[in-house]
């Protein structure tokens, strides 16, 4: 089974964000949607999301709270802050920045 | 600064901190939920659950792992690690009691000196007065006559003032034996300017301080409880004061004190225009003011300006240009604490010096241990602790000690507060209120970590050489510490440095103290007891009946058995009791723009002088003749004879009282009394002192004679009985009488010493403290020199040298140390000790005699302290030393 990359510094960081931005979420849903949008192209081990999640926590980008799920039980909830939000717009221009370059870079290995 | 994002992260890292078990347990119900929400999912999906949990567990990764990260995630690695470095901390010092006494000690005395001064600094020159909205209270400097006052209360627009006479002694009577109450008059307004409400009762209306009919009594709670016996029903009774009722309309709070805690009543000014003499000459009393709203302090000293521009004019007389023309209004916080702030300040840079001496001894002591420790440090590092974590780990230990120390120095502070209280002089302000309050155990608690620091930053200096060397191979012994060395030296030049500094501070005190008491007052009291005598209206409502009873009780006093001679006089010297009078002299010009000189005026029975062995220079004294209203005399005292007839034969010489007609002749000059205080015959506003006899000339500002006399009576009895002689006198007389203050003369020439003592005092136990601790430091220095050499000395001794040798080797290193703190410390002195000029009295802040004996205890009790070192070296046996590995 060949090793799916590695995520690159900060991408997890941004995707978490990014899917806390449409709504408030639990880590096991973030989890499954994580493997939904990205299928399985980048894969986070979910030993991972958690340091994630709290490092984010600790940054004041996303708050928690613990509430109870449809089936009826305790989990804590995610929710994006303004700041969050404001942090949010800021690493996905960075990330546009940054894949414009190095598009541009691969594609001139291709035309010579 | 995203501040919003603070918002979220404060009460986050709070909780990180206080609520870390429950954090713990959150997130394990995190983790939790999630595996098994995804089990969940599998077996949904149909597959076998136990086969589920698996796949789950695969999937997640190191489950712990995780959970570390996510600790670590919320900073949990730093507190976990500062948990356990608190904890080796506690077990290190406490393998090592010798050490972690020492040093607690050491520390809680540096800190608990501290402290308790700081306590007092801290009601005394720091918190607000107790008085509601005490910031925009003011004190108008410069005293001021009651008709300027009530002139001053009509027309400011600024404030809103009141005034106060203190001073004033009022017999009580009608309720057993008579007894003097120190009672000071007010100014109607002036409870409600100060924003105080009373215990019981009301205040003073507006208006009950003009009519002389107007007689109130408001009692401090002092005097209604041991004068009155606490009597619930006090108020609205007549009490008899100087023979007068006087209504009692309130009872003040126990706490309250004003102007200070010697007042026990306190009786309406009698602000009446017609009494003139009284109006525009009588007391002059301090004002003070309150802003009224939207005023600032600058527009009130503005307007008391222009007000001190008119106010001269209005006097029935001509008042001279410089009289109070740098009046200003200042807070009155700043008012009240002006005298004493440098003492305090003195105080605080002292035991400061004892702190920063005790940083260096445990900063010493810390240093021999790190130089033990190095291995222990090193194996750490070799087992990959990172250089911070060991500089932490040793900071941390130097911060439990100094809060071991900081805790015991609470006690100790606690203590020293009391003894301050008892030292200090009682009209220090608001002396009674302090305590070892919060402000000053958090004040404690930043000197534990400020020191802390201090100290523990010399072993982690040393703890990075010892990581550059490598030292797991050093062994045990040999030149590792040679690096300390210099570090070690320098800590202790410092700690003599501030003991020789602080010493010749106290050695200046002491000095200036020694003079005072030691320097000529002018009398001569050894066996002299003094009482003061305050006969009611009716014994001394007239100059005739007045003049009549002291005659008597003149005669009575001197029959007495035990009593060899007696006088009388007004003001007795250092008591704080003056009597003033403006003068005219005959042949004196008054400068211009400059006052009538104005003089201390003594009321005398003739045989005063022999009493106090008053030395009259020239002339003569007076005789019994002069009592009895025959041609008015005066006998002037020797700097005022100098200072007015420079030259001149002051025999003959004529003076009166400027608002009287009759002329007094100089008939003797006396020798100059220390009467003020022991540096000052007069105070400054005064210009001269005289004598005049106790009869119908010597009349005082509002026209009477002296009605109330201090007796003076040359006697080996003690108090006790002058006490039951007076008494039995008193109570023979024709009405009440007061007879108190009983006390010999030698007790009032101590208490005028106290004030300057009780600093002194403070200073030279805080210089001896330093001194103590200096002499430690130099001991464990040199010890630690002396074990570092034990080889080399051991050779030295093997290959020849003599004992004496040795001798000479180690105290050269001593004596070097000693030396150079001494010479530091003098330098420093110079500098610093012209601070002291204000409160020298006779000495010079370069003394060289103080500057050289300090030097020399110093060296010599440093020497001392190098004995026991020096012995141990002379002592080492070259056969056990070579053959130790």
């Amino acid at each position: 089974m060949s090793k799916p990359p590695d995520l690159m510094q900060g991408t997890l960081d941004l995707l978490l964000l990014k899917i806390l931005a449409l709504e408030p979420m639990n880590g096991h849903a973030i989890s499954v949607r994580l493997k939904q949008v990205s299928s399985t192209v980048l894969q986070v081990s979910d030993g991972s999301l958690y340091p994630a999640l709290h490092k984010l926590e600790q940054h004041g980008w996303v708050s928690a709270s613990w509430q109870v799920t449809e089936n009826n039980r305790r989990a804590k909830y995610y929710r994006l802050t303004r700041p969050g939000r404001r942090q949010l717009e800021k690493e996905a221009a960075n990330w546009d920045r940054i894949s414009t370059a190095i598009t541009r870079l691969l594609d001139l290995g291709t035309i010579q | 600064m995203d501040f919003e994002r603070w918002l979220h992260i404060l009460p986050l890292r709070w909780r990180s901190l206080a609520r870390a078990r429950q954090l713990d347990r959150d997130l394990d119900d995190e983790i939790s939920y999630h595996l098994e929400q995804q089990v969940d999912d599998l077996v949904a999906r149909g597959a076998d659950r136990e086969e589920a949990w698996h796949r789950v567990r695969r999937n997640f990764g190191g489950v712990q792992q995780a959970k570390e990260d996510c600790r670590d995630a919320r900073g949990m690695a730093a507190i976990d690690a500062l948990r356990q470095d608190v904890r080796y901390a506690v077990r290190t010092l406490w393998r090592a009691p010798g050490f972690t006494a020492i040093a607690t000690l050491t520390l809680a005395l540096g800190i608990g000196a501290n402290t308790a001064v700081y306590s007092l600094i801290d009601v005394i020159l720091l918190s607000r007065l107790p008085y509601a909205a005490p910031e925009e209270l003011v004190s108008i400097t410069g005293p001021y006559p009651n008709g300027a006052f009530a002139a001053m209360r009509r027309e400011l627009r600024t404030l809103d003032v009141g005034a106060y006479a203190d001073g004033h002694f009022l017999t009580l009577t009608g309720r057993g034996m008579p007894v003097r109450l120190a009672g000071t008059r007010v100014s109607a307004e002036l409870f409600s300017t100060l924003g105080v409400t009373p215990a019981i009762g009301r205040w003073l209306r507006a208006g009950e301080d003009e009519s002389p009919n107007d007689r109130f009594a408001i009692l401090s709670h002092a005097s209604w409880q041991t004068r009155f016996g606490g009597d619930p029903l006090i108020l609205g009774q007549s009490i008899e004061l100087d023979g007068q009722p006087h209504e009692v309309v309130a009872v003040m709070p126990a706490a309250f004190e004003f102007p200070s805690r010697r007042t026990e009543v306190w009786v309406p000014l009698r602000l009446d225009p017609r009494n003139t003499a009284r109006y525009w000459a009588g007391d002059f009393m301090p004002v003070i003011g309150r802003l009224r709203h939207g005023a600032s302090l600058a527009d009130a000293h503005a307007e008391i300006r222009l007000f001190q521009s008119r106010i001269g004019a209005r006097f029935p007389w001509k008042m001279p240009a410089d009289w109070n023309k740098d009046v200003s209004a200042i807070p009155l916080h700043e008012a009240l604490v002006g005298d004493v702030k440098t003492r305090f300040l003195i105080m605080l840079t002292a035991v400061a010096a004892v702190l920063l001496i005790a940083c260096a001894n445990v900063a010493n002591l810390s240093l021999s241990r790190a130089a033990a420790r190095r291995r222990e440090i090193s194996i750490r590092s070799a087992l990959g602790a990172a250089p911070r974590r060991v500089a932490q780990q040793l900071i941390t230990e130097s911060i439990v000690l100094a809060f071991l120390g900081a805790g015991a120095g609470v006690l100790v502070a606690a203590e020293g507060l009391s003894v301050l209280k008892l030292v200090l002089p009682p009209d220090t302000p608001r002396l009674m209120e302090t305590y070892v309050s919060w402000r000053a155990l958090l004040f404690a608690g930043v000197l534990a970590i400020v020191t802390g620091c201090a100290f523990g930053l010399a072993p982690v200096v040393q703890a990075a050489r010892a990581r550059l060397e490598g030292a797991l191979d050093s062994g045990s012994r040999g030149s590792g510490s040679v690096v300390a060395a210099p570090l070690r030296a320098a800590l202790t030049v410092a700690q003599v440095a501030c003991a020789v500094l602080l010493l010749i501070a106290a050695g200046l005190l002491v000095r200036s103290l020694w003079a005072l008491s030691r320097g000529d007052p002018g009398f001569h009291a050894d066996q002299v007891v003094t009482a003061r005598i305050a006969p009611a209206e009716s014994v001394c409502g007239t100059a005739d009946r007045c003049l009549t009873f002291y005659r008597e009780l003149e005669r009575q006093v001197q029959a007495a058995p035990g009593v060899r001679a007696a006088a009388f006089v007004n003001t007795l010297p250092l008591t704080g009791a003056i009597a003033k009078r403006s003068m005219v002299l005959a042949g004196y010009t008054v400068p211009e723009g400059k006052a009538a000189p104005l003089f201390w005026m003594h009321a005398v029975t003739p045989d005063y002088f022999k009493v106090m062995n008053i030395r009259i220079e020239t002339g003569r004294g007076f005789t019994p003749a002069d009592l009895s209203g025959g041609p008015a005399v005066v006998i002037v005292t020797s700097a005022t004879a100098r200072r007015f007839w420079p030259g001149g034969d002051p025999i003959g010489r004529q003076l009166r009282f400027i608002n009287e007609r009759n002329w007094h002749t100089v008939i003797g000059v006396a020798a100059d009394v220390r009467g003020f205080d022991l540096a000052r015959s007069v105070p400054d506003w005064i210009d001269g002192a005289m004598y005049v006899p106790h009869g119908p000339n010597a009349t005082m500002e509002d026209g009477r004679i002296p009605s109330e006399m201090a007796v003076v009576l040359d006697t080996s009895l003690d108090t006790r009985r002058v006490t039951s002689i007076l008494e039995n006198i008193a109570a023979r007389a024709t009405g009440p009488i007061v007879v108190d203050d009983v006390r010999p003369m030698t007790a009032i020439t101590a208490e005028a010493v106290a004030a300057p003592a009780a600093t002194t005092s403070v200073l030279v136990t805080v210089a001896g403290l330093a001194l103590a601790l200096g002499c430690i430091g130099v001991y464990g220095v040199l010890s630690f020199l002396v074990s570092r050499q034990t080889r080399e000395i051991g050779i030295r001794l093997a290959l020849g040298a003599r004992p004496v040798d040795v001798f000479w080797l180690v105290i050269r290193e001593g004596a070097t140390l000693c030396a150079a703190g001494i010479l530091l410390g003098i330098a420093g002195a110079l500098a610093v000790t012209r601070w002291l000029a204000s409160e020298l009295h006779g000495v010079n802040p370069t003394d060289p005699v103080t500057y050289a004996a300090v030097a020399t205890a110093v060296a010599l009790v440093s020497m001392a302290a190098c004995a026991v070192p020096t012995r141990r070296a002379m002592r080492v046996d070259p056969l056990i030393v070579l053959r130790e590995p």
